[in-house]
């Protein structure tokens, strides 16, 4: 979950977060129910609806595979080998 | 349960029909510039933005902190004239030198029309002097006015309101008009209620920024990406749709940003003076760019590739050596680029004056052509013309752009450009009411899914394309193969399926963000060189080769297939200095 409200300090009628979020993944519909995180896994982490709020009710929490990130950055860069028998292959090279 | 899919199935959605002159897709600093642009010429628009408020929509949306200009206040290096002589340095040769010249010429005026639109070029930690300026990403001068540009967005929001431009927000355009090889408007749809508009017009200007999402990361998250997840090439798609050449599609960019989260900073980081070392503890950079740490981003990643292939990651990002006050300032300075990155050092629990942290190679990304003054898009003319009559582009979704103020300038160009051109066609004629619902029909077909392909599935599939076979280090034959499974997946794009408008949107992202990859595979294969560090890298061709690389590499649809072409780029062979681009270009 990247994005709590809290919906004890959360104003009614404020839909700041909404509009300012650049996702449309927050959605505040009726007036005195609090904003909802629609689509977490859609979120940027820019921060945008953290620093927008008028009462500081949004954090930003950051998913451990953000934190640890435990991906070898080599398997990012890794230059793979396409199979000769491909028939794909390209005889230009 | 009745699944969402279930309740929309009838096709109830209402259709509004709006008449205007040019319709602007995106609404960013380029769409609004050439909202404001086309009502000095007298022309009316409807600007189509899938954020929420032209306020606070775009890439600079949370705000900006860097602005190129030229103020002619005293130094040699502070004209048009020098900066434009030194574009083809700046870019390797490789952009149109014209249009070029036509967004350096407009670079000073743009500052005075901006300051009195309300934005304030001060810098708060320099209030005694009037612009704080400083040399960055390799420019031969000090043309980066460094400001607080929280507002900077706001500011040209409010003046569009003040026209008479309609702006329609959270409405995505899904596809251009066409009648007789000329735009007749745009289709487009509201992500939260689903009505769709046909807003006929006579001329279509795309500025819908870069495109991202299209690689793989670290993290594993696709919408954590260095720039804009929501920006994902549909005014590219769109345009290669209707037959318009796209350029420099190539050159692709990407950042080095800590292990696990993409984002901005690393500007911060190398101007505030860390080192990158290797898992052997050594700084590696000066083996690879003169400049070392202070090189230009795409020849950082390189570096930061080579170390990595040659067996000596994980590699790391240290200001260790730094006193600790710069380091606070560094940290502060960090919260402008990316307001939640103060937040992570914080989560990550890491103190940079004690340790250094991993970095990793961003994710892959049409930024803007791995330099200033290029950009990889709607290839476009010194009037932000496209080779299609009536179809304009600007910002970073063209090709020829220099980050915001380049998007300021050209935005206003395309707008002024677009106007002149709507007034003197006649109007469009309308789209049958059958048309109209056949249209609707068609673009709600994901909501009529009951199973299908989710479009993170689907994308998942373009990014691991992208990253393994197109890559950080291409070859020919990679090459090929990526086009001919970009081009297979195709396809596969019928099956995708939505719940809700919000997801008939993703949908339409995930088949841009596709149709955007094979064009950068197809337009990689035509340049049979090595340029721009990371930007355009062969293994096959690993030399920089003039003889056949100064030139722009152009891609189109052609009966549905992708064509590769290229042409010259204006710039003289020799001697650079003397350029011919004169001041009528302002």
């Amino acid at each position: 979950m990247p994005i709590l409200i809290d919906e004890n300090t959360c104003i009614d009628g404020c839909t700041i977060c909404d509009y300012f979020c650049p996702g449309d993944i927050i959605y505040r519909e009726a007036k005195d129910e609090p904003p909802i995180v629609k689509y977490q896994d859609e979120c940027w982490y820019c921060g945008a609806c953290v620093i927008h709020c008028p009462v500081d009710a949004v954090s930003i929490v950051f998913p451990p595979e953000m934190l640890n990130c435990k991906t070898e950055v080599e398997s990012l860069v890794r230059i793979p080998v396409l199979d000769n028998a491909d028939p794909t292959g390209s005889s230009e090279t | 349960m009745t699944s969402p899919a279930t309740r929309m199935r009838a096709p109830s959605q209402k259709i509004q029909t709006i008449e205007t002159d040019i319709v602007i897709i995106g609404g960013g600093v380029a769409g609004c510039m050439a909202a404001l642009g086309a009502a000095e010429v007298g022309a009316r628009t409807v600007i189509c933005e899938k954020g929420g408020i032209i306020e606070r929509s775009g890439s600079v949306a949370a705000g900006v902190d860097h602005f190129i200009a030229i103020l002619e206040e005293g130094q040699e290096w502070d004209t048009p004239d020098y900066l434009l002589r030194h574009i083809p340095a700046v870019t390797e040769g490789v952009t149109d030198i014209e249009t070029a010249g036509r967004l350096v010429y407009g670079l000073k005026p743009m500052v005075k029309y901006l300051e009195n639109l309300g934005v304030d070029f001060h810098d708060p930690d320099h209030d005694d002097i009037p612009y704080y300026r400083h040399r960055a990403f390799g420019l031969p001068g000090e043309y980066h006015i460094n400001f607080d540009g929280h507002n900077f967005k706001r500011a040209i929001g409010h003046a569009v309101r003040k026209t008479r431009a309609k702006v329609l927000e959270r409405v995505m355009v899904s596809e251009i008009l066409m009648e007789d090889g000329h735009p007749r408007g745009a289709v487009a749809f509201h992500i939260r209620h689903g009505t769709v508009y046909f807003i006929l017009a006579k001329a279509v200007i795309v500025a819908t920024g870069d495109v991202n999402r299209m690689g793989r990361n670290a993290s594993g998250f696709a919408f954590d990406s260095w720039h804009m997840p929501y920006n994902t090439g549909d005014g590219h798609a769109m345009a290669l749709r209707i037959g318009a050449k796209l350029g420099n599609m190539e050159f692709t960019d990407c950042t080095l940003t800590p292990k696990g989260y993409s984002t901005q900073g690393l500007n911060a980081f190398v101007g505030g003076g860390a080192y990158f070392i290797n898992a052997l503890g050594e700084r590696f950079m000066s083996k690879y760019t003169p400049a070392a740490e202070r090189a230009k981003r795409a020849d950082l990643v390189n570096g930061v590739v080579s170390e990595l292939l040659a067996g000596r990651g994980p590699i790391y990002c240290d200001c260790t050596h730094l006193p600790v006050e710069e380091i606070r300032k560094l940290e502060r300075t960090l919260g402008v680029d990316r307001p939640a990155l103060p937040i992570y050092f914080q989560q990550k629990k890491i103190d940079l004056a004690k340790e250094p942290f991993e970095i990793s190679v961003g994710e892959i990304a049409t930024v803007r052509a791995g330099a200033l003054f290029r950009g990889s898009g709607v290839d476009i003319n010194v009037d932000c013309a496209s080779n299609i009559p009536g179809l304009f582009a600007a910002g970073d979704c063209s090709s020829v752009n220099a980050a915001i103020a380049g998007a300021s300038v050209m935005g206003q160009v395309a707008g002024r450009s677009a106007g002149r051109y709507a007034l003197s066609q006649p109007k469009p004629s309308p789209v049958s009411k059958e048309d109209q619902e056949r249209i609707r029909d068609t673009l709600y077909l994901p909501l009529q899914k009951e199973e299908g392909l989710k479009f993170n599935q689907f994308e998942d599939e373009v990014r691991a394309i992208v990253t393994g076979l197109i890559g950080y280090r291409r070859d020919e034959k990679r090459l090929r193969e990526a086009m001919r499974r970009l081009n297979a997946l195709k396809e596969r794009e019928a099956e995708m399926l939505a719940e809700d408008y919000h997801g008939v949107m993703r949908v339409n992202e995930a088949r841009s963000i596709r149709a955007v990859a094979e064009a950068v595979a197809t337009s990689a294969t035509e340049r049979r060189e090595t340029r721009g560090g990371a930007a355009h890298y062969r293994i096959d061709y690993p030399e920089r080769n003039d003889e056949t690389g100064l030139r722009i590499v152009l891609v189109e649809q052609v009966d549905d297939k992708l064509q590769v072409s290229s042409r010259p780029t204006g710039i003289p062979p020799t001697p650079l200095s003397e350029s011919p681009i004169k001041k009528e270009n302002a």
